[in-house]
């Protein structure tokens, strides 16, 4: 590996001190980190005494990778977590040092996002029907519980007492009274969902970051313990994390072995997150070493041209000289005109199958990017591409599972064989559960079994079907299935119920995938099936842990239905490797951080690009560490952080891009309304001036 | 090659391999998951798997510094008290410092990599090295039997390969190695295997044989010994039967089951709807 000088700086030296490493993306910090890993190991260091510690999990990815191919002995034995990880490891090993009150009930009650969600409806929202609450706020449900769980994050991650949540939102806004009742509101139901959880014994993402922090990283055994176990840090993209994370490194730099901390000018891409590029910057004087890399390892000298060029339309003043050598207008390509959405996706497609079929480019180095990417426009994206037989990937491969038939098939199966739930599955759930259940059955046939043998929520034999034609419509090789499948279903509700993952289990491997049987070698079906049965079994486990006296499967299958329980479904290696195109929201992509060689951006006409998402019940710059509590933010200030954002966003873009940027353009957007965003202007702005130019030369 | 250049074998992917080459090519290579049960009793089982980690969880945190008192106040289940209480009083026996639990190593094999994950290892710098692996199971294997199972051939082999960290900077001498298997419901019985630079010589040959093997091979084969689908997910998958094997039957040190490798991913801070 090629390092240059400043890459080797932070590689191959400072092994028993603190390096604050610092450039915009793209200078090869990463790189140098990672080969800074291979050294420290061969140097004699035990690889489990490094800690690489990243914001976010998909940051650890390329240590990951890098470190596995590397074949370097141990090297991949290296530890990666994020605070949130470290923090549930820590709270999890060292629960009994907590106070009293923590460990009266036992081990804690761990609970994911999914848990927290379901615990939002479940305990806070009959407080919220019965008080009336945010009966002026018009979003869905879960968005609302992700926000109260987000402002009960932001205190953890920020260090300020979660009941101060709504005063600090009150002390800022200058509108209508209204909007300081919504605030209000949310302080109830965070105390409400806070005493909850104690009251449980349930550990949320705060409580355990602000237990970590503020209680356990104080014990001496637990700080010998961490101290002693990590002796070299390497911290990625410091800028994208939280003064939680902030705090917790000013207090262990002083007692490490060696650090090296990473931070990416102009960044902060997760500040809705509680991102805090300033505050990263102070822990610069914490450490002894200063290494500023300058020289760019990704963009071409067209892209960096292009960078250089937007930067002013976009509101940066102070932007660097443009160099000589690149020309903008040669990093990027544009749709022309195109009116309406499907054309510009047509174009997108056109010229993606271009890059992979004809110049050989791997669908892998290619990224789809828009402000937002609704499932209308991921879809046709994705059934576009499938047809052009390029292979992509979106940020969540699975939809809900309860859209994935073979899920819905064993919910619909699970209500028949449960009739006590009194939960009694539609004819058309039933039609569709059986066409999915028993192979070669068409949806004709399966109407018609559903028609004649579905009676009161129970499939009656097929030798119900009186008329010897009907049954020869069906055939009796059909018929043969739909008994075995009906037998397995009545034998099994005439005993005692098991637990529901249990049950999909067993009908899963004992008729669903036995040949015949719709399942039977469909990988794609049993992958479905898997995340369901761990997704209940999940609920389960939590449940009959913490109110043992629910019953958990119905409750499961009613919250999926919901949509509270199953959403966001995800195994993580599922979102691996695969080569494929990249089809994801702009800050999705960014937080990746892993550059590319092509980069699609869609809809740029969009308002959305640096519009900050409608939180009604939050605010990412007031929920902030840097916040003066006696301001009040204003309209102005909300125009110069949309202008900033956008401008980070966009240059954060073309930093992580090597080739070529391709803009998307239609006159109308999905909504059919004419486009007219920030950025198209910025884009249309430079083009004009970049032709003024050449004319005054 | 027919594995990915960052592959890394387990013990239990090893295994796997050599019950069933197939069931290694859907698992590992496939990565294909096949949610039908792996016995009859999976509630049961369930609750044998729990009250092992409950096991394992306590004495990671009794490993970690914290007082037994506070630990045995916190422990429910009357099992996982005994097991531990048990551990108390002759688990660390002979065990020397420094001692870390829960550790991992990994070194290269052929293309790819093997990654040993100890429950507790303790290197004496320049003196004897353990690798103590706590087993709840029901039943008392034979040591011949363990002698040929993967994990006792991975492990030993996985330290002696690439312990060098914690012995100094230099290789841990082969004769230095000793693996004990410790089991909680036998009242500490430990099965002990020491270890030499033949045996060392002779597992590398094996190992890397197999990786080689695996790499190479055409094809996948199922396993000609069809008891063993009684207790493999993949059954219906290999048309090699409807019902789970009965968990009585089941060898709780013959198979490793991995229930689920679900990935809690507690930083999903939710709002990110763009």
């Amino acid at each position: 590996m090629h390092l240059i000088k400043k890459q080797q700086e932070i590689a191959n030296a400072h092994f028993d001190t603190t390096v604050f490493a610092e450039g915009v993306a793209g200078t090869g910090k990463t790189t140098a980190a990672i080969e800074r890993i291979k050294s420290l190991i061969k140097s004699g260091v035990s690889a489990d005494s490094i800690l690489v510690l990243t914001p976010q999990a998909t940051l650890a990815l390329p240590y990951r990778t890098a470190l596995r191919r590397s074949r370097v002995k141990t090297a991949a034995d290296v530890h990666t977590e994020t605070l949130g990880s470290l923090a549930f490891r820590m709270v999890d090993l060292f629960w009994p040092l907590l106070p009293d009150e923590f460990t009266l009930k036992g081990r804690p009650h761990f609970l994911t996002l999914e848990m927290v969600q379901y615990y939002m409806s479940r305990l806070v929202e009959p407080e919220i029907r019965r008080q009336d609450y945010f009966n002026s706020v018009h979003i869905s449900r879960n968005r609302l519980y992700t926000q109260i769980v987000d402002n009960l994050n932001k205190a953890a991650l920020i260090g300020f007492p979660h009941e101060q949540i709504g005063e600090r939102l009150k002390s800022a806004w200058l509108g209508d009274v209204e909007q300081t009742y919504i605030y209000d509101d949310a302080q109830a139901c965070a105390n409400l969902f806070r005493e909850k959880c104690r009251e449980y014994n349930m550990f949320d993402f705060s409580l355990q970051v602000a237990l970590f922090r503020d209680y356990l990283w104080q014990q001496q055994p637990v700080r010998v313990y961490m101290t002693k176990k990590y002796r070299h840090l390497i911290v990625e993209n410091i800028e994208e994390d939280t003064p939680a994370t902030h705090e917790l490194l000013r207090e262990w730099l002083p007692v490490c072995e060696s650090a090296v901390l990473i931070y990416d000018k102009d960044g902060g891409f997760r500040r809705f997150l509680g991102a805090d590029p300033d505050n990263a910057l102070t822990l610069k004087d914490v450490c002894k070493v200063h290494v500023e890399l300058d020289r760019g390892r990704v963009m071409s000298p067209d892209l960096e041209a292009f960078q250089i060029a937007i930067a002013p339309h976009l509101g940066e003043k102070n932007g660097a000289t443009r160099p000589k050598t690149g020309d903008p207008r040669g990093a990027i390509a544009y749709s022309q005109d195109t009116r309406y959405q499907p054309q510009m996706i047509d174009w997108a497609v056109e010229h993606i199958a271009s890059l992979v079929h004809d110049q050989g480019v791997s669908p892998r180095e290619i990224v789809v990017l828009s402000a937002f990417m609704p499932d209308a426009l991921r879809f046709s994206l994705q059934s576009r591409l499938d047809e052009r037989h390029v292979p992509s990937r979106t940020h969540r491969p699975s939809r809900a599972l309860r859209e994935e038939p073979a899920a819905r098939a064993l919910l619909t199966l699970a209500r028949l064989a449960h009739p006590d739930w009194g939960m009694k599955p539609s004819k058309y759930d039933v039609t569709y559960a059986l066409t999915a259940a028993i192979a070669d059955l068409d949806l004709v046939r399966a109407r018609l079994l559903t028609d004649i043998l579905y009676r009161d929520g129970r499939l009656l034999p097929f030798e119900h079907i009186s008329e010897a034609q009907m049954q020869s419509r069906i055939t009796f090789d059909l018929g043969g299935r739909y008994d075995t499948l009906r037998a397995w279903l009545d034998t099994y509700s005439s005993t005692l119920a098991l637990p529901l993952d249990v049950f999909f289990s067993k009908l899963f491997g004992e008729v669903l995938s036995q040949p015949k049987f719709g399942f039977h070698k469909r990988f794609d079906a049993a992958n479905v099936a898997a995340n369901l049965v761990d997704s209940a079994r999940e609920f389960r486990q939590e449940v009959g842990k913490i109110e043992p006296d629910v019953p958990a499967a119905p409750e499961y299958v009613r919250m999926v239905d919901a949509g509270v329980i199953a959403n966001l479904y995800v195994r993580d290696w599922e979102a691996e490797k695969q080569d494929a195109v990249l089809i994801a929201p702009a800050y999705t992509f960014l937080l990746y951080n892993q550059p590319v060689e092509y980069q699609f951006w869609l809809n740029i006409g969009a308002s959305g690009w640096g519009q900050r998402l409608h939180q009604p019940l939050t605010h990412p710059y007031v929920m902030s560490l840097q916040w003066d509590e006696n301001a009040k933010w204003t309209d102005a200030m909300e125009v110069v952080a949309s202008q900033k954002a956008l401008y980070y966003l966009i240059a954060g873009l073309i930093r992580r891009c090597r080739k070529g940027i391709y803009l998307g353009y239609s006159e109308y957007g999905e909504q059919g309304l004419e486009q007219r965003g920030p950025l198209l202007m910025a884009v249309q702005n430079m083009l004009r001036r970049l032709v003024r130019e050449e004319r005054h030369v | 090659m027919n594995l990915p250049d960052d592959f890394v074998f387990s013990q239990t992917s090893l295994q796997d391999y050599v019950d069933c080459p197939r069931r290694f090519e859907l698992r590992y290579v496939l990565r294909q998951r096949w949610p039908a049960p792996e016995v009859d009793d999976m509630l049961e089982f369930e609750a044998r798997m729990e009250k092992g980690d409950q096991f394992h969880h306590l004495v990671h945190q009794h490993l970690a510094g914290i007082a037994a008192e506070k630990l045995l106040a916190s422990s429910g289940d009357a099992d996982v008290r005994r097991w531990f209480e048990m551990y108390l009083e002759t688990g660390l026996e002979d065990v020397p410092e420094p001692r870390r639990p829960e550790t991992t190593i990994t070194v290269p094999l052929g293309e790819a990599m093997v990654l040993a994950k100890f429950d507790l290892l303790a290197v004496e710098p320049g003196g004897r090295a353990l690798i103590v692996d706590w087993k709840t199971s029901e039943r008392l294997p034979s040591a011949e039997r363990l002698a040929k199972r993967l994990q006792t051939i991975v492990y030993r082999y996985v330290l002696a390969a690439g312990g060098d960290a914690f012995y100094g900077g230099q290789p841990i001498p082969p004769e230095r190695i000793e693996m004990i298997y410790w089991y909680a419901d036998h009242e500490g019985t430990t099965r002990r295997f020491p270890y030499d630079a033949r045996q060392f010589a002779a597992d590398a040959a094996y190992l890397e044989g197999l990786a080689n093997e695996i790499a190479t091979r055409p094809a996948f084969p199922l396993t000609p010994d069809v008891t063993r689908c009684r207790f493999c997910p993949y059954r219906s998958l290999c048309d090699r039967g409807v019902q789970a094997g009965r968990l009585e039957e089941w060898d709780d040190d013959e198979d490793e089951i991995d229930l689920t490798t679900f990935t809690l991913d507690i930083d999903q801070i939710a709002e990110i709807e763009y």
